[in-house]
């Protein structure tokens, strides 16, 4: 839905009006039956706890570290994904720079364990504090940005930020910082070999992240969001507070972005400026809501579902070879997963999803580039 | 990954097969990890250690005339004559990745140690997984200092490091100012990366140390498109000698913007790693004719010691490269890992690491210049003696310490 | 710091700001004429490069020559990403700006990964040619032979760009389609046709760069990206589409890099690269010459 910040001037911006129809639509659903939303929205639920359920059982199958590792790193990008929609997706505000957040929810943490002894548990949140903070003091120029503008805003930030710390001799610089190596401890964070205690802390975030999505799906400020996204100028004749939402959007994007970090820093037990704030890191971060479904509650997930174990295997088995196969196959995936599915591998599921853009795309023969 | 299982699986079946006969308990072979940087900016370094390795598991693996560890027989006598295997994993210069892929390596292929990993904040945390899972990990060709401070017990490094490098340059400059050479000010210049740093600070530290002046330190960020104005504050400097830490691509644009501002530094010292690539002096060779680099290798060593020319051939003709500082050391960890699973009699990591720390080989029977591998209780080769090489007429000359020099070095470079 | 220091500076960074223009001009040209943003443009750039070492490799034909050669391969090139691969992305009925970036994100990841593979991750550079290691001494000020002719290069661009644009029957059908496409088809236009071109017009143009860089920079698969962030800056900084937005900014960005880099640390010049950035899009929501 980026569309609504890119203006397009030729046929595809009628792609847009068509999803901003079919909202209305559901709107009116919405207003006509609570109950069978009511319905809906309890299955979502079920869906969610079936699906955690599953997900919590799995190490009792899987053994393997190796394999609980890539259900770990799924499970963060799942998490830092849905916390990117909050803003990319609900609020249409692109950003390429949420690595800035990610970094400073790993040094936070890490600075305030490794220097004052605080267990990560409490330097998250503090992080995590100052991650929206600074998404706010952010938010207050960058939100008269639209489209390119801002998202190269969020690049540009990012990449000060990494210099910044490559810069720092207090955090470390480029050699990083490396939390000491102790005995195992929840209170730390800390597991020598063990992958378990990591799985459920990920698994955790990431229904915590899905739970807070869900929650705000169907809030007042989702409601903001969307109108936001859709059409700002519209939304503010309305009387929505644009500005107001927008911020409110970044802060909780950044706090959860900042809780990935700091978790990401227990975890591998070793951060540097490029491995945390890195641009790479800020695609990953957005690549999966991308692929899995821009704007809705199951698409970063499902997107984290297939990009990590693919990502990571791989790199396992063809990286090796350094013929740069793993590239390829990496950099073909995600471009025919956006071309063939433009809203997201959630719409090979959403049925009220397909339904909805069929009628519009058949009412506009023009929103197909010609043949 | 089925398929390959299966073949994988083939293969050690028939090599059980060709070998039962005889050992039957004995592993038919034995497994090394070996992590590098297969893709992305430093992928050229990990494809050349991978023939680095295959030029040590020809040794290892074949009977060969050369007065090195396990060549003379096949396989590894310890074990009843059992093949090595390295498998090679990308860690795409990213610690997690690297951490991943060790843990990988060690508890799915299951190999007996690990080498790797020529970035340094990757054997960060390799070296860490290797700790946690007792598994001996060879840091073949690493240089920061601060990895064998880690107090890690299954941590080793046979080459020397920065501050062991840098420690030879100003050896280098003392030797020069005896001889009546002025030498009062250096330049530094180096990137914002572990290697760069670390190798400043150590440089840092022994100039205060032995008075020399330090007119200008440059910290630049890695890969920048362009170095003019950096190369511009090193020309107003124009220090005595000129120190740069860079790898190979800020090299090459280092020495060519150099050479389109019209600096000619009077010295250049460089610490190694893009100063020992050849595809730097391809591009650039003529115009610094006369640079030192720090080296832990020098295939003029081939005149003390035999074996060097045979390996080189034996690398070439799998790259068609010559050997270099980092395939030499990679080469020469891989050897020394090897003969330390072999004396271990086991694939067990504790009693690798014990026969590692137990290792003692007389330099003569490396092809390194160093005095002997034997390793300090943290890990690190105390005698792993570093070489300065100037580059004269296309190809590189031992010219420091005296012991290894084979010439007179050329001083200054450019007057 | 003496005069001619400066001077010195100020040169340098002008001459790698019209490199930077150069670079920049393919990108703010495929922007302007369809909204999209080509991630694979480092790579194009890459491309070019290697093109250029492969022609001298194999020919022995000198970089100056092989332009022509290099910039017709880059056109048939965009060209044809365009018709494999951005078409496609063209037709998605929903969230067509993200479908744009990760399509030419992940066609950027493929082309490196190609790039790797055949031409293997070896660092290469063209050692000998007429213009390389020749600097003109202007009183102490030097001005190295190759960026100077990338420099000419880059201004006969720009002027040729601004003829195609306003004086030719394919600039004005550029200007009607990103004005229409709809409409132009009824006049017999072919849209694909004049995206195609457009594509290739913005390749051909990174083409000129890429094999004047190739006789003094370094080449290898991921040269690209050193180039591409500035390369994105550059374009938002002069504003989306506008052509003379991105010489201006090029000008700009190659000075406030050299600049910064002599005031503030060499380690952090791109921060003022960066600082230029937010300053100018905050006054100026679109660019210093966009018009969208």
């Amino acid at each position: 839905m980026a569309s609504q910040e890119l203006p397009g001037r030729d046929s595809s911006a009628v792609a847009p009006r068509a999803e901003a129809g079919g909202r209305e639509r559901e709107r009116i659903d919405h207003d006509a039956s609570l109950g069978s939303f009511a319905r809906r929205r309890h299955r979502k639920l079920a869906v969610a706890a079936l699906t955690t359920v599953a997900i919590a059982l799995l190490p009792l199958v899987i053994h393997d570290v190796y394999l609980q590792n890539i259900i770990v790193l799924t499970l963060m990008y799942a998490a830092l994904s849905q916390s990117w929609n909050i803003l990319g997706g609900y609020c249409g505000q692109i950003s390429l720079g949420h690595a800035i957040y990610f970094g400073i929810g790993a040094y936070v943490s890490t600075l305030l364990f490794v220097h004052a002894g605080l267990t990560p548990w409490l330097g998250m949140l503090i992080g995590g504090v100052f991650a929206a903070l600074v998404a706010l003091a952010l938010g207050y120029p960058f939100f008269r940005l639209r489209g390119h503008y801002f998202t190269i805003a969020t690049i540009v930030v990012a990449e000060t930020g990494l210099l910044l710390m490559l810069n720092w001799d207090f955090a470390g610089g480029a050699q990083g910082i490396q939390i000491p190596y102790g005995p195992d401890s929840w209170a730390h964070l800390q597991f020598a070999r063990d992958k378990l205690p990591y799985v459920y802390f990920a698994l955790g975030f990431a229904l915590l992240t899905w739970l807070v999505t869900f929650l705000i799906e169907d809030s007042r400020w989702g409601y903001w969001w969307r109108a936001v996204k859709d059409n700002a100028e519209a939304a503010e004749s309305l009387g929505v507070v644009v500005f107001r939402s927008k911020m409110a959007a970044a802060a909780l994007s950044a706090f959860f972005t900042a809780i990935g970090g700091s978790f990401y820093a227990a975890f591998v037990s070793y951060i540097d400026p490029d491995s945390v704030m890195g641009f790479q890191l800020s695609l990953l971060i957005a690549l999966p809501a991308v692929l899995g479904g821009i704007g809705t509650l199951w698409g970063p997930a499902l997107g984290a579902l297939v990009l990590i174990p693919l990502t990571e295997l791989t790199r396992s088995y063809f990286g090796g070879s350094g013929n740069g196969l793993d590239l390829i196959i990496y950099g073909v995936l995600i471009m025919v997963i956006a071309l063939a599915r433009p809203e997201g591998l959630t719409s090979l599921f959403g049925r009220t999803r397909k339904a909805r853009a069929t009628p519009q795309a058949r009412a506009n023969p023009e929103a197909r580039a010609n043949p | 990954m089925n398929r390959r299982e299966i073949i994988l699986g083939g293969a050690s079946t028939a090599a059980v097969l060709g070998t039962t006969g005889l050992h039957a308990q004995q592993p038919a072979e034995v497994l090394i990890g070996a992590v590098y940087q297969m893709s992305g900016a430093s992928a050229q370094v990990g494809v050349d250690a991978q023939h680095a390795f295959d030029t040590a598991l020809d040794v290892i693996n074949n009977v060969h005339d050369l007065d090195l560890p396990l060549a003379k027989t096949a396989g590894l006598p310890g074990l009843g004559g059992a093949k090595v295997r390295v498998i090679v994993a990308d860690h795409q210069g990213d610690p997690q990745k690297g951490r991943a892929e060790a843990e990988r390596l060690i508890t799915r292929e299951k190999v007996a140690a690990l080498i790797g990993s020529y970035q340094s904040a990757v054997a960060v945390t390799i070296s860490q997984t290797a700790e946690r899972y007792q598994v001996p990990f060879i840091s073949a060709d690493n240089s920061s200092p601060s990895l064998h401070r880690q107090g890690l017990k299954f941590y080793f490094r046979a080459g020397a490091h920065d501050e062991m490098f840098s420690k030879a340059m100003f050896d280098f400059f003392d030797a020069l100012r005896q001889k009546g050479h002025k030498i009062e000010t250096l330049a530094l210049f180096h990137e914002d990366t572990i290697f760069g740093t670390d190798s400043a600070n150590a440089q840092q530290k022994l100039a205060e140390e032995r008075g020399y002046k330090i007119v200008t330190n440059i910290k630049y960020r890695a890969n920048s498109p362009s170095l003019t104005a950096e190369v511009q504050q090193l020309k107003s400097a124009d220090a005595d000698v000129l120190m740069p830490s860079s790898y190979t691509t800020d090299g090459i644009l280092l020495v060519k913007t150099m050479g389109e501002l019209g600096y000619r530094p009077k010295a250049m010292v460089a610490q190694d790693a893009g100063f020992s690539e050849k595809a730097l002096y391809d591009a650039v060779g003529d115009k610094i004719e006369g640079v030192i680099s720090r080296a832990s290798f020098s295939l003029d060593l081939a005149a003390k010691r035999p074996s060097v020319g045979k390996i080189n051939e034996l690398f070439k003709a799998r790259s068609g490269k010559d050997l270099n500082d980092l395939t030499s050391r990679e080469f020469m960890g891989l050897l020394i890992l090897a003969d330390g699973i072999d004396r271990a009699k086991s694939t067990d990591g504790e009693k690798i690491r014990e026969a590692l720390a137990a290792t003692d080989i007389p330099g003569e029977r490396t092809i390194m210049p160093w005095k002997r591998v034997k390793f300090g209780p943290d890990g690190q080769n105390l005698d792993a003696d570093p070489v300065l090489l100037q580059w004269v007429g296309g190809k590189f000359v031992t010219i420091f310490p005296q012991s290894a020099a084979i010439a007179e070095a050329k001083w200054p470079m450019n007057t | 710091m003496t005069l001619q220091s400066l001077a010195q500076i100020l040169a340098s960074g002008l001459l790698m700001g019209l490199i930077y223009a150069l670079i920049a001009a393919g990108l703010s040209l495929i922007f302007g004429l369809m909204d999209v943003v080509n991630f694979a443009h480092g790579e194009f750039l890459m491309l070019a490069m290697y093109a250029t070492f492969g022609i001298f490799a194999a020919t022995a034909l000198d970089p100056v020559l092989a332009t022509p050669i290099v910039v017709g391969a880059m056109f048939v090139l965009g060209a044809f990403v365009y018709l494999a691969v951005i078409r496609y992305a063209m037709r998605a009925k929903a969230n067509i700006g993200m479908v744009q970036v990760f399509a030419t994100f992940g066609l950027g990841i493929t082309i490196r990964g190609l790039a790797q593979h055949f031409f293997t991750p070896d660092y290469r550079s063209i050692q000998t040619s007429w213009l390389a290691g020749h600097t003109l001494d202007l009183a102490g000020i030097f001005l190295p032979v190759p960026q100077l002719f990338g420099a000419v290069l880059s201004c006969l661009s720009f002027v040729a760009l601004f003829f195609v644009i306003r004086r030719t029957d394919f600039g004005r059908a550029l200007e009607a389609t990103r004005e229409d496409a709809g409409a132009v088809a009824l006049v017999g236009i072919d849209k694909n046709r004049v995206f195609a071109l457009g594509w290739g017009l913005g390749a051909a143009l990174v083409g000129i760069a890429g094999s004047v860089m190739a006789i003094f920079f370094y080449i290898h698969p991921d040269v690209g990206s050193s180039f591409a962030l500035i390369a994105y800056v550059t374009v938002a900084l002069g504003g989306f589409g506008s052509i003379f937005g991105a010489l201006a900014a090029g000008l700009l960005v190659g000075l406030v890099e050299a600049i910064s880099a002599t005031v503030l640390s060499p380690s952090m010049k791109a921060i003022g690269i960066y600082a230029v950035y937010l300053v100018v899009v905050f006054m100026r929501p679109r660019g210093l010459f966009g018009n969208l």
